[in-house]
């Protein structure tokens, strides 16, 4: 294994759970992001020379796994079918040792966020990403992104508080 | 609950999502990949260069002058070889117009947006081009009875209503993009907005947006 292959390793051991996160908080099913997300590492690895380059790495991992979502549904034609909210509400977490045990009501305030606002808060929050580099992976203005932010920390804080003020009375 | 509190909780609910791939499958993975591209790279190449000897038939068949079929293709060049041996010369964007009066646009590359721009308005299409990661901010998006802008490379697929001004998108990854759009079908008062997002240059990484906007002299030129 040359110097190249092991850089890309040390890039894929750091970054590969955050980057799968973020792209689950995206496309909600764990098989489907970890399906893109492994896509877009074998991808990032045929291209490390490339890739290895850019200023965020881990964010075009997830930029091209979210792209690769897309085409999959241009092929499929037909919607991809988020899970419904609900489902994740009504079901206990999982325990699992290959993960996938996240806060179902958590995991419902997410899906309930309109896509791109759930696409900010996955590059901000798992890719700690800033304003502008946020904003460039999408394709949007600085203020664009802001404004998606704020609208989906009012709408989690807003789902939040409310499963707490059920839990409180129950 | 603060800000910072709510994202740490957000960021706390995922810890236990790892990712379960081991390394060496996502390296043999790579290996699929360099193969797929560069089967891609060499029916590119061989249909690039009949499409080459294809133009030059037509062009010594059929002078500038001639029937529609015969309508130039116009284009950007972005890559520049060496004097010596063959070499296939791809433009960044073709802009054609076809017998039907529609217009096809191929992009291999994110460059001269400005030129992109010019070159479809001169075609009839009122348009917006950026390739810098962001949109120009006088454009506004169109809807029609609050139904949602058309973004035949995004997440709002679909036709906005009536007829379908835009054809035959290609995929991200079936390189390069290429989209038909028919002028006298845009509604009213629309225009287009093409933009991209992703890392110019870096095809895996790009993506194409379009969407329908409110024409405008700020926007789309008219």
């Amino acid at each position: 294994m040359g110097s190249q292959s092991l850089d890309f390793a040390e890039f894929y051991r750091g970054a590969r759970h955050e980057c799968l996160r973020a792209v689950l908080v995206s496309v909600g099913d764990r098989d489907m992001a970890q399906e893109l997300v492994d896509e877009a590492f074998a991808r990032a690895c045929a291209s490390w020379q490339k890739v290895s380059k850019h200023p965020a790495p881990a964010a075009w991992v997830v930029r091209t796994a979210l792209n690769e979502n897309i085409s999959r549904w241009r092929r499929r034609r037909r919607e991809v079918a988020v899970p419904d909210p609900g489902k994740f509400a009504d079901v206990p977490a999982a325990d699992g040792a290959s993960g996938g045990a996240v806060d179902p009501r958590i995991m419902a305030a997410l899906l309930g966020l309109p896509a791109r606002q759930r696409q900010v808060v996955a590059l901000r929050v798992f890719l700690d990403l800033d304003t502008e580099r946020t904003a460039e992976v999408l394709g949007v203005s600085p203020s664009a992104v802001k404004a998606h932010l704020a609208r989906a920390i009012g709408a989690l804080r807003d789902d939040l508080v409310h499963i707490g003020n059920l839990e409180s009375q129950a | 609950m603060n800000d910072d509190q709510l994202m740490t909780a957000v960021r706390e609910s995922f810890a236990d999502v790892r990712s379960v791939t081991e390394l060496d499958r996502i390296v043999s993975r790579s290996q699929a990949v360099r193969f797929r591209r560069s089967v891609a790279g060499v029916v590119a190449a061989v249909g690039a260069t009949a499409a080459a000897g294809v133009a030059v038939a037509v062009s010594v068949a059929m002078p500038a002058s001639g029937p529609a079929a015969s309508l130039p293709t116009r284009g950007h060049l972005a890559t520049s070889h060496p004097a010596s041996g063959p070499s296939v010369r791809l433009a960044a964007w073709s802009v054609a117009r076809q017998t039907n009066g529609n217009i096809k646009v191929t992009f291999r590359e994110a460059a001269d947006a400005g030129g992109l721009q010019r070159t479809l308005r001169t075609d009839g299409v009122p348009a917006s081009v950026t390739f810098t990661g962001h949109q120009n901010p006088a454009c506004q998006a169109y809807t029609s009875g609050g139904g949602p802008a058309f973004g035949p490379f995004g997440a709002n697929t679909g036709p906005l209503s009536g007829r379908s001004f835009i054809h035959d998108p290609k995929s991200a990854y079936t390189t390069p993009y290429a989209l038909v759009i028919d002028p006298s079908a845009l509604p009213s008062g629309a225009g287009l907005e093409i933009s991209a997002s992703g890392t110019p240059g870096m095809a895996d990484n790009f993506q194409l947006n379009v969407v329908l906007v409110r024409a405008s002299a700020q926007c789309t030129g008219s």
